[in-house]
């Protein structure tokens, strides 16, 4: 169990800048999450981390201790990578005691951490297997059996759900979850996926383009976000944004006055946002229903406002059909406002 | 016959045809010329043949392995992804992309004991007499192995780099992250990896080495005192002096040699080996 203390990270790779400047302090036993779209630069966060990259500036702590200039093999961190990386050669029970193995660990030892380890993730029918004879739900469970049988100071994920079906997904986000309640020991997880990033996470950090846009508990970042990019990212299915202008409390945009209890200039050209679900039904805005998704549980609409197609959702079965007409009342305590040329929350 | 076995009979023939005119028909004529049981007892009883026997084995056995030892070494420095690393490996393929002839010639011409430039240097550096490079048929035979390996070891380094450019980066990754060192990572990641095409490789630059006429005839020609022959060689000495028999009892007696190397070798490629490759 650690800390784990990043300090003004940069990284760029020949002449493309990567990260600017990161710094981001993650407490003892926390969960967590870096999301981002593709590309922002999570992975070379983790991946440096985890010895596997250069720093290219600032320092990187755990537990106190800058490592900068350690090599992998001496921070005492473990991780799980999108392709699992087990080792061909090596029966299951082999994969995830190797690195027991390496630090001339007692055999005894090794194979009681190894068995109980395989209890954990239900591996012990396969312990005498080899990678290429499991599935990938079984091989994404070795490799992260490889790495809890090592008790690191921290996990390291990088991304490692997205080689599986939606279904498998979910339950092994569970037992990640489940695990790390288990075991509290600090993790950082990679993942692109906002729905993971919100079920897993301590904390979240949103990434966006080498920046941290927002650091926050879940819930945090989903009723503030900090900017546009936080508001749109965060939240299944997106915040509804759309431009218009302050006058008198409200917001004037798309042909109708939009209540919020933000506060702007007068006249201020902003950017109104309104999350899919904190619509009621009733007097308001007048929409025109062009699809109706029924999910069961909750209906998804997707509405015309002025132009604009906007997605509503309500609980249970809409009686709406395409092309009603319906009247929408936006929630005024749930509406969010931001500035329109810089994207920062009002 | 059935359309389709005239079908099946025609398209065989250029096969079976090849077969017979380049294989069975040229290997019979020499089991034929090399009849005569005479030409066997005065060939063994020729002390040039078992000092070429003793050297063919030390040959195979020293060459094959020093080479494959420093070609794994080699393709291991070679993958590395920089800039100055790819125009070094141009020039270290230079060697095997040369023709044999003119290279060997040279090297020979150079370490010439005393008028080579190698000696000369030596003289004009410390003022004493360099080594006698071919004459001394323990260094010549030793400077033959180093030709063979300076010629073939591109080729291997190439092909063993190949084999290590398969392994995925992230298995090396996952082993730093495990806490293993360089060694550690070649043991338990290059090498259960590599293992099957370094074996393989082994055996067919077995059988290839074992035909190398090159790098032994055009530095030492076996002399001095035909004390360096390989049997490769020898076949040619004996056609030289007019010995037509014994020098197909030669390539017959190599035949010990190869048909194992060649029976290992088609067992591998055949799949038996595909548990420890996959
Ligand atoms: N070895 C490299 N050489 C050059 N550029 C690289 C290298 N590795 C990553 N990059 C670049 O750095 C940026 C960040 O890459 P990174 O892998 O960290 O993204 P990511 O956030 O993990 O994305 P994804 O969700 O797609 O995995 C990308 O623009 C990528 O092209
Ligand atoms: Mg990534």
């Amino acid at each position: 169990m650690a800390t784990v203390v990043f300090d003004s990270i940069f990284k760029s790779f020949g002449s493309t800048k990567v990260l600017h400047g990161i710094s981001l302090d993650i407490a003892n036993g926390e969960f967590m999450v870096l999301v981002g779209p593709s590309g922002c630069g999570k992975s070379t966060l983790l991946r440096m981390l985890a010895g596997l990259e250069d720093i290219g500036g600032g320092t990187i702590a755990i537990d106190g201790r800058v490592v900068n200039d350690l090599d992998s093999k001496d921070r005492d961190i473990a991780m799980v990578f999108q392709s699992y990386a087990l080792y061909p050669h090596m029966t299951v029970g082999e994969n995830m005691g190797f690195s027991l193995r390496l630090r001339n660990d007692e055999r005894k030892r090794i194979e009681d951490r190894v068995a109980h380890a395989a209890r954990i993730l239900n591996l012990e029918p396969y312990l005498k297997r080899y990678p290429r004879e499991l599935s990938g739900g079984q091989r994404q469970r070795v490799a992260m059996g490889r790495a809890i049988v090592r008790d690191p100071k921290v996990f390291l994920f990088d991304e490692p759900l997205s080689n599986l079906d939606a279904k498998l997904r979910v339950a092994m986000r569970a037992e990640i979850k489940a695990l790390h309640q288990r075991l509290k020991t600090t993790t950082v997880y990679v993942t692109h996926d906002q729905v993971e990033a919100m079920t897993m996470a301590d904390r979240i950090a949103v990434m966006n383009d080498g920046r941290i846009e927002q650091l926050g508990r879940p819930l945090e970042l989903y009723d503030r976000p900090a900017n546009l990019f936080v508001a749109q990212f965060i939240g299944s299915p997106a915040m509804n944004v759309f431009d218009g202008t302050y006058r008198n409390g409200a917001v004037e945009a798309l042909g109708a006055r939009w209540p919020c209890s933000a506060k702007a200039h007068e006249g201020q050209p902003v950017k109104y946002g309104i999350r899919p679900v904190h619509f009621d039904f009733g007097s308001g805005v007048e929409a025109e229903v062009v699809v109706v998704e029924p999910m069961g549980a909750e209906t998804e609409l997707v509405v015309k406002i002025g132009g604009q197609s906007l997605t509503v959702a309500t609980h249970g079965r809409s009686p709406a059909a395409p092309g009603d007409r319906i009247s929408l009342a936006p929630n005024a305590k749930h509406a969010h406002l931001f500035d329109a040329a810089s994207g920062a929350r009002l | 016959m059935t359309t389709w076995q005239v079908w099946g009979a025609l398209l065989l023939a250029p096969y079976v045809l090849v077969f017979f005119v380049f294989v069975l028909y040229p290997v019979s004529y020499g089991l034929w010329l090399a009849r005569n049981p005479e030409s066997y007892r005065t060939l063994f009883e020729d002390p040039i043949f078992f000092t070429t026997v003793v050297n063919t084995i030390f040959f195979l056995l020293v060459a094959v392995n020093l080479k494959f030892v420093l070609a794994l070494y080699l393709s291991g420095f070679f993958v590395h992804d920089r800039r100055w690393i790819r125009w070094l490996s141009v020039i270290f393929i230079l060697p095997w992309a040369m023709p044999a002839i003119p290279t060997i010639f040279s090297i020979r011409f150079m370490f010439n004991p005393e008028w080579g430039v190698v000696n000369q240097t030596i003289f004009r550096l410390t003022g004493l007499d360099g080594p006698n490079w071919l004459t001394n048929p323990d260094l010549a035979m030793a400077m033959a192995m180093g030709v063979h390996i300076w010629k073939a070891l591109p080729f291997w380094t190439l092909i063993l780099m190949a084999g290590r450019l398969a392994i995925p980066k992230e298995l090396y990754e996952a082993a730093s992250v495990d806490g293993a060192t360089a060694w550690q990572k070649f043991k338990y990641v290059t090498w259960p990896s590599l293992r099957t095409l370094y074996i393989t490789s082994t055996l067919l630059s077995l059988i290839w080495t074992l035909g190398d006429f090159n790098s032994v005839y055009l530095l030492t020609g076996g002399q001095p005192a035909d004390k360096t022959h390989v049997l490769a060689t020898l076949g040619i000495r004996y056609i030289r002096l007019d010995q037509l028999d014994h020098a197909m009892a030669t390539i017959v007696v190599a035949l010990p040699f190869v048909l194992p190397l060649v029976y290992f070798m088609m067992r591998r490629l055949s799949g038996d080996e595909q548990k420890t490759s996959q």
